[in-house]
């Protein structure tokens, strides 16, 4: 395991190996690094929250890539954040020069445009155009494919969604179990690719989102008693079987559970919020805090994917987090709970 | 109007009828603007409990919703959002409370409020939506009992009006027209009675 013995100490018993270097990404790893810096940190955004008002926060955003009007509404608001991650995506199909990494960023867009278009399509609603244009697949082409109801056109991958999201409504007639058919069939779709790729980071990731995904349905889950059962995805490191016991447990054996994994931070502060303040803020911002965690560390690599892929992670995160911010300043919502919320 | 006024016995028989009929519409009008009133103190001291809860369940349903909103991609709140299954029909009957048509909802509520996967959905939009829908049976009642509370207090100022009308002005008119009636009579007897004087005078004489 050369890979782990790079890791530095700190990081070793959290999160995974991220791969080695790769001498071919120099150019774009250091283009990376000289934006980097210009990620909007913790303190910013924690002045952000304590605003008076959404008029002073857009103002705070004038010297920054977030500016806006003064009057700005929540469309304009909203338009301006979508130009920004067209922006990012962009830079990161510009640097990253490797089919297989882009079609795996690009097509978790396609099948939420393909929920949606099935959603449309099983239930006789029109099919409309509205999809995110940011996928591997065209509108035109989408639109196009499912209005003619042929999708040779599609990929592949798209194809096998599309077939397990309708049989799956039809088996119940339940619109939920598009949404799990599909979702099973991307996870094993983005491990392929993550493992097609080469290299540790893009699989670790992969992992580790499907760690927390896991965490937090289990949560879900359990605080609505839900009767579903086998919604747990096999491909991250927390064994399924785990996960269901704590659907039977109380929170603070749930706890115990995740003590000697990296999550326990994660699985404790999810467990509080949930018996304090019946809420899944606390959950999702550890989460999103743990995978931010293990995007940094790519910090260490001198040149690879590794640092291109986390800035666009970090940067697609940073919009999440303005969007929140200013949606909840907009609706005046108290700045401890968006400080709550806060994952940078 | 008093020079209007036919002073004869069969007027003044017709106007105590009048009389007796607005006193008795006074009455029953008296009672029907108290029982609105108590039925008004009834629903508004029910309503302003109802209506603060109401509120703060959606100010905290609306702030879960935002949160849940702006945390997911676009691209997952429509593919979660956009096609809604459960559906909703409202049928609107009516009841009459003092002779008011105050309506009285009957909902009809069928599917899942939550149909999305949970792998790119948020947990506090699981919250809202079922927050919203523990909501709605208190928001229809709110709503029906501030639509009657609306209905009763417009009822309430019609018959106040109409119960001030009659105690103000149609009685002591009425009354007032009496007593004319009463004098022109009175008159009339006593022009009569000095008149078939002066006749047994003559006759005497």
């Amino acid at each position: 395991m050369p890979e782990i013995m790079e890791q530095p100490l700190f990081n070793f018993t959290t999160y995974p190996a991220i791969g080695e270097d790769d001498w071919r990404y120099i150019y774009a790893t250091a283009e990376i690094r000289a934006i980097e810096d210009k990620l909007l940190g913790q303190p910013f955004f924690a002045e952000l929250a304590g605003a008076k008002n959404i008029k002073d926060a857009l103002d705070m955003l004038s010297g920054t890539d977030y500016a806006v009007s003064a009057g700005a509404n929540g469309q304009e608001t909203e338009q301006m954040l979508g130009r920004r991650r067209s922006e990012v995506r962009r830079l990161f199909e510009r640097l990253i020069d490797n089919e297989k990494i882009v079609e795996f960023f690009q097509s978790p867009i396609d099948f939420a445009n393909m929920r949606l278009a099935i959603r449309r399509l099983v239930l006789e609603k029109p099919l409309s155009d509205d999809y995110c244009d940011l996928g591997g697949v065209s509108v035109a082409q989408f639109e196009a494919a499912f209005s003619d109801e042929d999708y040779g056109g599609l990929p592949e991958h798209l194809q096998e969604g599309i077939e397990a999201g309708v049989l799956g409504y039809y088996k119940n007639k339940n619109v939920r179990d598009i949404d799990f058919a599909i979702d099973k069939v991307e996870a094993d779709f983005l491990l392929d690719e993550a493992m097609g790729v080469g290299g540790v980071f893009l699989e670790e990731l992969f992992r580790i989102q499907t760690d927390l995904t896991n965490i937090k349905t289990m949560f879900r889950m359990k605080y609505s008693n839900s009767q579903l059962r086998n919604m747990f995805f096999d491909d991250g490191y927390i064994e399924p079987s785990r996960l269901a016991q704590c659907l039977e447990a109380g929170y603070d054996t749930i706890v115990q559970n995740f003590l000697a994994t990296p999550y326990q931070y994660v699985v404790e502060a999810g467990a509080a919020g949930l018996q304090k303040e019946n809420s899944f803020i606390k959950l999702e911002a550890a989460c999103d805090a743990h995978l931010n965690g293990f995007l940094k560390t790519t910090r260490y690599i001198t040149a690879g994917t590794q640092p291109i892929i986390a800035y666009l992670l970090l940067k697609e995160q940073e919009i999440k987090m303005m969007r929140m911010v200013l949606a909840c300043k907009k609706s005046q919502i108290e700045p401890e709970i968006i400080l709550d919320r806060l994952a940078i | 109007m008093q020079g209007n006024i036919n002073a004869t016995r069969m007027e003044l028989l017709r106007l105590r009828r009048r009389v007796s009929l607005a006193e008795r519409g006074h009455k029953l009008l008296s009672d029907k603007r108290d029982e609105i009133s108590r039925q008004l103190i009834l629903i508004s001291r029910q309503l302003g409990m109802l209506r603060k809860e109401v509120e703060q369940e959606l100010v905290e349903t609306s702030r879960r919703f935002v949160m849940a909103r702006a945390t997911m991609e676009p691209e997952h709140i429509r593919a979660a959002m956009d096609v809604p299954t459960k559906t909703f029909s409202l049928a609107i009957n009516f009841a009459s409370i003092m002779s008011v048509r105050v309506p009285r909802f009957t909902k009809d509520i069928a599917g899942e409020i939550i149909s999305y996967g949970f792998a790119n959905t948020s947990g506090e939009l699981d919250i809202a939506l079922r927050g919203l829908e523990k909501v709605f049976d208190r928001l229809l009642e709110l709503a029906e009992k501030e639509k009657q509370a609306q209905l009763l207090a417009d009822e309430l100022q019609k018959t106040r009006r109409r119960v001030n009308v009659l105690e103000h002005v149609v009685i002591p008119e009425l009354g007032e027209m009496i007593r004319f009636i009463y004098a022109k009579l009175a008159e009339a007897e006593r022009d009569n009675i000095s008149r078939l004087m002066k006749i047994a005078d003559i006759i005497r004489a």
